[in-house]
């Protein structure tokens, strides 16, 4: 592929003149570049000592955020120059499309597109960029801080509203999606009341529903249980409100005992990973809230995870132990 | 697993620095588009490049003059901060950089304070948060930056310092962790960040500490490293972000210190020097220094103490009166394994 033509060789920017990167005498990091970045950023530091805001800096901006998307004087100055020249901001967010998806990680992309949403206000077409984003790489930090920026900014109850559905799809594609657990508590819980969830009972009722029946599909997800932890310290209800969901999953498969389909306590599924490390987890926490006798139980339970089902973590267990024995003491 | 890389090679990872601060000295043009791409960053590279020199004992091998001018010739006189690369734009994180460097080199009567404070203090906004730059992107990032410069420089006082944390405890999520934003997931560098400030600002009782702490310990995968947020990869720099966290929340003991130490003495790159992120890849200065400071966290024989708040000499921290309350592990002496328990785990003295 040959290189675009210089802006040095081109009559129609012999009127710009190119200021070089400084290189002082003896700098500790000076910079090596190719002919093609040189040129075009020599061109960008010429236009900025001018002042120019005009269609071809919006040329010369986009040959450098391409070459390199970090720079972000040059995003800078493209945002500025758009909007000199009265520019159609829609058709600047289309363009960044591409640009999106090929510099996902990188954090000028995202922001620019939250200056250009601020003048156009579309914020449903820009949910479905996004989830397009997601596609590309789902636990992207950056797109989901600006979906979660998107969505508190303009505050617009039929957006909220189609959150779950587009967690729903997020999590059916891979479960373990901690970002998109995340996304969930936050529009659920952290958000304001939106329509439609008024009935907060109604609305915690669903979400354990929703979360137990999640680890009754896959057990070991840290995700799910971290999710239903959230939701009953958030409403300030005690863990053994849930004993009798998790106790199934601190057995093994041989020791189930569950016939009945029982909507409040889904058993695990068939080739379900059995016993489940963080629902053995989860019952020591309520034994030790439960003091007393309970405390030694809990003990063999952290015993049990420090030897075998969670060796990897077997310092904190050998902690908990030692701090569950001491409370029993005094 | 090949023997050479169960030690350090600090002689290698001493030059692999060196190297990159000497290729600058070459007059002839290299062609390297990944050295240019990267200018939004030389001067975090710097700090990243002398803190891992500092910490494995050989401050001396960058030499001093030429780093300080090139941070002066940085100074964005406009702004009053400090861009990455002569000609940029000032932004927050280069400014602590500067001056990160400038007091690990002794030689912060270059600054001028005043405008620098003013020029950091511009950036906090209404919400608490602070800004990176003119450019309006917020992060907490940016506000532990902002409480760590400010504390460097002796002007903490100048800072708002319910405002700052009012937006931090925003950030806090279900699980115990914080993000950059609100609403934002938690991970860990983001609960370094926030730990950090807290702890420099004495506001630790914000956080739910067990609830964290675990949060924490469960970032350790089976191979022994540290990932980000449950899910992810492991990556040695959380090795440092992770670590020191639960050095600041007294909880170092939660992590397998050996299996850790395992893990970032095997991305070291044992031809050319440097650590990469992960085993196999590319090394490069940023996770040399994660991972050499996450080593002297954990105590590896031979290192220099570093102060997991401010993520510098702690012996410079320390002189300055800033030291807070936190944990390292006994510096051993020989080589071989141990286990970090209860007992041989360090706390310091709050400074008064």
């Amino acid at each position: 592929m040959t290189e675009p033509t210089r802006y040095a060789d081109r009559p129609e920017w012999s009127d710009v003149l190119p200021v070089e990167q400084y290189e002082n005498a003896n700098p500790l990091a000076p910079i090596f570049y190719t002919n093609e970045y040189k040129d075009a950023t020599n061109y960008f530091r010429g236009i900025i000592k001018t002042g120019e805001k005009s269609q071809r800096v919006l040329e010369l901006t986009e040959h450098i955020i391409r070459l390199n998307p970090a720079h972000y004087t040059a995003w800078q100055y493209r945002y500025e120059t758009l909007l000199a020249i009265d520019s159609n901001l829609e058709d600047e967010l289309q363009l960044m499309d591409e640009l999106a998806i090929t510099h996902l990680k990188t954090y000028q992309v995202w922001h620019h597109r939250r200056l250009l949403m601020l003048k156009i206000r579309k914020p449903a077409a820009e949910l479905v960029f996004i989830a397009k984003t997601f596609k590309v790489d789902a636990k992207n930090y950056h797109t989901w801080s600006y979906r979660q920026w998107l969505l508190a900014y303009f505050n617009d109850d039929e957006l909220w509203g189609g959150e779950l559905d587009f967690v729903e799809d997020l999590l059916y594609a891979d479960i373990r999606n901690n970002s998109a657990w995340h996304h969930r508590f936050f529009t659920v819980f952290q958000s304001g009341v939106h329509d439609g969830e008024e009935n907060r009972e109604r609305v915690l009722k669903r979400e354990l529903i929703y979360v137990k029946q999640s680890i009754s599909l896959v057990p070991n997800n840290a995700s799910a249980w971290n999710y239903i932890r959230g939701i009953l310290e958030h409403h300030s209800i005690p863990y053994s409100r849930v004993t009798t969901f998790v106790q199934p999953y601190t057995l093994s498969m041989d020791e189930q005992t569950a016939d009945l389909v029982d909507l409040d306590n889904p058993p695990p599924s068939k080739g379900a990973h059995l016993p489940c490390a963080f629902a053995i987890e989860f019952f020591a926490d309520i034994y030790e809230a439960e003091g007393g006798d309970s405390m030694l139980k809990a003990t063999e339970l952290w015993k049990s995870l420090g030897n075998e089902y969670d060796i990897a973590r077997k310092k904190y267990w050998e902690h908990r132990i030692r701090e569950g024995l001491r409370a029993i003491q005094t | 697993m090949s023997h050479e890389k169960d030690l350090l090679l600090v002689p290698l990872h001493v030059s692999y620095i060196q190297n990159l601060g000497k290729a600058c000295f070459l007059q002839h043009n290299k062609n390297d588009l990944m050295y240019h791409l990267t200018a939004h960053l030389r001067m975090n590279a710097i700090y990243w490049g002398l803190t891992a020199l500092c910490t494995m004992g050989h401050p001396e091998a960058l030499a001093r003059d030429e780093m300080i001018d090139y941070v002066m010739s940085c100074w964005d006189e406009e702004a009053g901060g400090f861009g990455a690369h002569p000609d940029h734009d000032a932004h927050i994180l280069s400014t602590l950089s500067a001056i990160q460097i400038l007091v690990t080199q002794d030689a912060i009567e270059k600054l001028d304070i005043d405008r620098v404070v003013k020029f950091i203090l511009s950036l906090q906004q209404p919400s608490g948060v602070f800004a990176g730059d003119s450019f309006g992107e917020i992060d907490t990032r940016f506000s532990y930056i902002a409480v760590n410069a400010l504390s460097l420089l002796g002007r903490l006082e100048d800072l708002d310092v319910d405002k700052t944390v009012n937006y931090i405890v925003q950030c806090r999520n279900f699980d115990g962790g914080f993000g950059s934003r609100v609403g934002a997931e938690s991970h860990a560098g983001q609960v370094f960040v926030c730990c950090a400030a807290l702890t420099i600002l004495d506001r630790l009782d914000v956080i739910d500490t067990p609830t964290l702490s675990w949060w924490l310990a469960e970032r350790q995968l089976p191979n022994g490293g540290l990932n980000g947020r449950p899910e992810k990869l492991e990556d040695v720099c959380y090795s440092f972000w992770v670590l020191s966290s639960l050095s600041m929340l007294k909880k170092l003991h939660y992590i397998d210190s050996d299996k850790l130490t395992s893990f970032i003495l095997s991305a070291q790159d044992p031809e050319g020097g440097g650590i990469a992120d992960r085993p196999g890849d590319m090394p490069d200065v940023f996770h040399t220094h994660f991972g050499v400071a996450g080593l002297s966290l954990l105590g590896y024989p031979g290192l220099v103490d570093i102060d997991p708040v401010f993520c510098m000499p702690a012996a410079l921290i320390e002189k300055k009166g800033l030291r807070k309350g936190w944990q390292a592990l006994e510096r051993r002496t020989g080589y071989e394994k141990s286990s970090a328990t209860v007992e041989n785990v360090l706390e310091s003295e709050h400074a008064t």
